[in-house]
């Protein structure tokens, strides 16, 4: 393949040599070329701003309206009533609840599912027809969607006919009636290990990228000044691995942060209303006997502006350490 | 030049399309319902609606599934509509519902839990058939709870679809083996105890006293209120703006449900019984004695030997919840003569006794309530205590989150008064006003 | 490369250990498509063995067919605008300059920030205004709004990665922008758009809460959703069977497409080759 510096000139020379508008002309040519590549730049980029504009920015500015307004599901929208909207989310039987069970939940499943995909993708960085099969096993279930796959572990935790309750009973543990989903604890880690499940290997994939950045010369450097496999560990990997565990615990933490469609189909926020999340939450106000729009969008919006600090304190913390 | 107008056309274009869509956004939202167009003289000319081959779509929630499908398949096979039935998960139907009523994509035809009917009605779900209901030959007959519960400002908008009563349930064999009498259920709070603690002691594996939905606000409401209503009290006040349920008939029902839980003769499962699967025991045999809805009475039939008796107070009565779903027509519904020919036909003898009493289920009409299949003597108790003085149905405009919503004030106060030490009933019965009153 | 000089275990224990945590993550779906065809009481697969289950889901109210032509609709809708749309928006925000140029990109990239949740319920609401609501194709343009972030992103790198001579030699010999686009740069970013094909299908296919929301029609719901309402068809009974045939249904043709493609894009994303 020709280097970049060589075929613009034998372009340019062999458009010179052509019968053709001489330089003059040519250059009179490109201003209106560029303008027409310009024009036509925004011809291309039409159907995204539309998009954008339709789908996106609008809801975003309707989302605030709708949240300064009295606006109910079946009525419309009833004008203004600002700062109603909020403080009755803020105030709302069941926010503080669900903000700390989505935290909770949060900070229990951004540490197992990062600790076990960083687990797998060591177990597994070698190159070995054996690691590529276990790569492929643990990546087939990010394959599903998260509806799907809390569907499958809710056949999975059936109280009586499941296998796992079988399993459970068949080994003594239990009175014979195990439930996975029928206290809060039990809810909680079974929904954990669905997440697990699905995303392990996903995460997996990204710190293995990672750990393919770390030069097998930093290893030997460290290995000749005598450093056994923990201290490797921990003052090589680690640190180097930063970026990628960066990124996947912003990813994992947004994502535990919005959780819904497991919770959905698994708990519908129950037993007691001890799983419901911020979203199941902006839902069931939306649609679920409250039917206000307002609220739910003011709660949304909360929403949104966590994430955002969140997200802003994750940056600004992990860039610093980085450097 | 040419091309810069091009451009900037466009750029202009499509911010034109961006504000017209806000406006289109702004101005569309704030139509509530639109009442149903069905002129005077359409509803007098066709009495029964009109039978021409539309297709009808109805929604109904899973609890009567058995009943709505029977209804359909029958009107399907005599009639040229032909009605196309939506079956979804009692949990989701609320939602449901709101999502389709919101954007405007409702089925022509949907039932709704009993409790929710009031405060469906009010913000304009079903359509206005007052006088389409007026019409009807037997319009006082038709059970006038239903009936209330769905009217509005003097307007009635629903009809009953299938009736569904609490009563007690109890399996005779194991009656038997207890030592109690089979053909006698309890007549009191007391007996009911009584009974339960019967079959706990026979010790039998997986077979428990009895069973109740520990984390079900609609099965307990169901269940209890009868309870408290023919102990002479009432559980609201008679607009449903505030919560008596801390009076003491409610407190000894309170009471007795956690004496036999510390006795152990409550199946653990009822604990975090959500109400997916409150009636699934009592069917398999494990279950002596419950407060159980009558509309599974075929079906409970099938396994085991069921027993009836209406449910009793403290001091004896008899009382049920007329509970169940009204079913009406929708307001985004186009074919609403047509739609109308389904409920008139529901509210027929052909329905009401050839259907529903012919498979043991109640009859929403007083007069065919001694009908011709009506021959079991468990139907004849169900069907007289629909009819008794202390047999209601409640209506609170707010009922579904006071009572039925999942976790719901209803839910905690009952949870603290049998699985804890019973302390806080006067909070938590405040909290409920609370809700009923917003 | 590897850390370790030694093995910490020998090659069989480690064999056998990673092989039982393989076969750990491999269980559920492989128990789902076994159990969809058990005997299993309160399903519709009582006694042996048989499609029992596939029969009940496919007999289901509008029938497994029309939701599986809904799913396909819905995914085939979203992939050809998502790939329609960013390719025109990648070869923009790559090959020309144009005043609001990274403005918009930005603005494409903000979807990123803002949940799902946040932009549903307005969603909801304009769908309704404009006509679209409870209708396919209002969904389809919802999730390809949801897709673009990443698309244009990857479509926008998949040009720049095109060498400019190329691009800039069809213009010298007269083609007009959108000839070249189709004749020459198309295939030369075919890569970057399986990928955003790939993503853009699986997305739709999988999604759940936008249509839990924005469609109500019981025939017009996809795959998931019917799923999912199917566990409480009747009181007190949940079916279990009809849940896992559904889950097998589901998963099928994603599991597929990732076995058959994963040499593709988990390659890709690993470019830098596992070192030896």
């Amino acid at each position: 393949m020709a280097t970049p510096v060589e075929r613009p000139t034998a372009v340019r020379s062999a458009a010179r040599t052509t019968t053709g508008p001489g330089p003059a002309a040519q250059r009179r040519r490109a201003p209106r070329l560029r303008l027409a590549r310009r024009n036509q730049g925004w011809l291309y980029a039409a159907p995204t701003a539309l998009f954008v504009t339709v789908f996106f920015l609008i809801p975003v500015l309707l989302v605030a309206q709708m949240s300064l307004s009295d606006w109910g599901l079946f009525a419309g929208n009833r004008g203004f009533n600002a700062p109603d909207n909020y403080t009755d989310a803020v105030g709302q039987r069941l926010f503080w609840p669900a903000v700390w069970f989505t935290v909770k939940y949060t900070i229990i499943t951004t540490i197992i599912l990062i600790g076990v995909a960083l687990g797998l993708a060591l177990m597994v960085q070698e190159v070995a027809l054996w690691n590529s099969f276990l790569r492929t096993a643990f990546l087939v279930p990010s394959a599903l969607g998260l509806a799907s796959a809390s569907l499958l572990f809710y056949a999975l935790y059936a109280p009586e006919g499941g296998p796992f309750a079988r399993l459970l009973s068949g080994l003594g543990i239990g009175d014979g009636t195990v439930s996975f989903l029928g206290s809060p604890n039990a809810a909680l880690w079974s929904t954990v290990a669905v997440i697990v499940w699905r995303f392990a290997g996903f995460y997996m994939l990204l710190l293995l990228v990672g750990l393919q950045g770390i030069s097998s010369d930093v290893y030997e450097a460290a290995r000749v000044d005598g450093a056994n496999r923990w201290q490797i560990f921990v003052n090589v990997t680690l640190p180097l691995l930063k970026p990628s565990l960066a990124l996947c615990t912003i990813l994992c933490i947004t994502g535990s942060l919005l959780a819904f469609d497991q919770f959905y189909i698994l708990t519908r926020g129950g037993p007691d209303n001890s799983t419901i999340t911020i979203v199941l939450l902006v839902y069931n106000i939306a649609f679920g006997g409250r039917n206000d729009l307002g609220v739910a969008a003011a709660l949304s919006l909360i929403v949104l502006l966590a994430l955002i600090v969140i997200n802003v304190v994750q940056f600004t913390a992990l860039r610093g350490r980085e450097d | 030049m040419k091309r810069w107008t091009v451009a900037r056309g466009l750029r202009r274009a499509v911010g034109a399309v961006a504000a017209a869509s806000l406006l289109i956004g702004l101005a569309a939202c704030g139509g509530g319902a639109d009442q149903q167009p069905g002129g005077e003289a359409t509803v007098a000319a066709n009495p029964e609606g009109i039978d021409d081959g539309t297709k009808l779509t109805l929604w109904t929630r899973a609890p009567l599934e058995a009943q709505a499908k029977a209804l359909v398949q029958a009107y399907n096979a005599s009639h040229k509509n032909q009605v196309e039935l939506t079956i979804t998960p009692n949990d989701d139907y609320v939602t449901r519902v709101g999502a389709a009523a919101g954007s405007g994509s409702l089925p022509d035809l949907f039932a709704a839990d009993i409790v929710y009917v009031p405060n469906w009605t009010e913000q304009g779900l079903f359509a206005d058939i007052t006088s389409r209901i007026d019409t009807l030959p037997n319009v006082a007959e038709i059970n006038q709870g239903h009936l209330a519960a769905g009217t509005y400002e003097g307007k009635k908008y629903v009809l009953p679809f299938v009736l569904d009563l609490s009563v007690i349930f109890y399996n005779k064999e194991l009656y038997t083996e207890a030592g109690l009498d089979p053909d006698k259920g309890p007549t009191t709070l007391a007996e009911f105890k009584e009974h339960a603690l019967a079959i706990q002691k026979l010790n039998k594996k997986g077979v428990y006293g009895t069973y109740f939905g520990g984390n079900c606000g609609g099965c307990g409401i169901f269940t209890w209120f009868p309870m408290i209503w023919a102990s002479g009290e009432q559980p609201m006040n008679e607009d449903g703006t505030a919560s008596n349920l801390n009076g003491a008939a409610a407190k000894q029902v309170y009471a007795m449900w956690r004496e036999l839980n510390e006795a152990g003769a409550v199946a653990p499962a009822s604990k975090e019984e959500t109400g997916a699967t409150w009636v699934g025991d009592f069917q398999q045999g494990k279950i002596g004695v419950m407060p159980y809805p009558a509309t599974l009475l075929a079906t409970a039939d099938k396994s085991v030997e069921v027993g009836v008796t209406p449910i009793p107070g403290v001091n004896g009565g008899q009382s049920t919840f007329v509970g169940g779903d009204g079913i009406g027509i929708s307001k985004d519904s186009k074919v609403s003569d047509q739609a109308w020919n389904f409920l008139s036909w529901l509210m027929s003898d052909a329905a009401q006794v050839e259907v529903l009493a012919k498979s043991n289920s109640q009859v929403s009409r007083n007069d065919l309530a001694e009908n011709k299949y009506a021959t079991d003597p468990r139907v004849k108790i169900i069907n007289q205590v629909a009819a008794a003085p202390d047999s209601h149905t409640p209506v609170a405009r707010n009922c579904q989150q006071a009572f039925n919503a999942p976790g719901s004030p209803w839910v905690t106060l009952f949870r603290n008064a049998i699985f804890g030490d019973g302390s806080s009933i006067d909070a938590d019965n405040q909290a409920i006003t609370e809700v009923l009153a917003q | 490369m590897s850390t370790m000089s030694r093995p910490l275990l020998a090659t069989s224990s480690r064999r056998v250990l990673t092989g039982a945590l393989a076969l750990l993550f491999l269980f559920p779906l492989v128990w789902a498509a076994v159990a969809s065809v058990a005997p299993q009481p309160g399903t519709a697969q009582v006694d042996g063995w048989g499609l029992g289950n596939y029969a009940r889901l496919a007999g289901y109210q509008a029938g497994l067919t029309q939701y599986l032509i809904n799913s396909v609709l819905i995914s085939g809708m979203t992939v050809i605008f998502t790939l329609v749309v960013s390719l025109l928006g990648g070869y923009a925000f790559a090959l020309f300059n144009f005043p609001g140029k990274n403005l918009l990109f930005l603005a494409t990239l903000a979807i990123l920030m803002v949940p799902y949740a946040t932009l549903l319920i307005p969603l909801y609401v304009l769908l309704n205004s404009i006509g679209l609501q409870n209708s396919l194709v209002g969904l389809a343009l919802v999730l390809t709004m949801f897709q673009l972030p990443f698309a244009t992103f990857m479509m926008r790198i998949s040009f720049e990665a095109v060498p400019r001579e190329l691009a800039e030699s069809a213009y010298v010999d007269g083609c007009g922008t959108f000839t070249a686009l189709l004749r020459i740069l198309v295939p030369a970013v075919k890569p970057g758009l399986i990928t955003v094909g790939l993503f853009a299908f699986l997305a739709a296919w999988n999604d759940f809460i936008a249509p839990l929301i924005l469609i109500t029609d019981s025939d017009k719901v996809p795959l998931p959703l019917a799923v999912a309402n199917i566990r409480g068809q009747v009181m007190g009974v949940v079916d279990y069977g009809a849940t896992e045939a559904g889950v097998v249904i589901l998963a099928l043709p994603c599991v597929v497409l990732f076995l058959i493609l994963q040499r593709h894009y988990v390659r890709g994303f690993m470019s830098g080759a596992l070192k030896g």
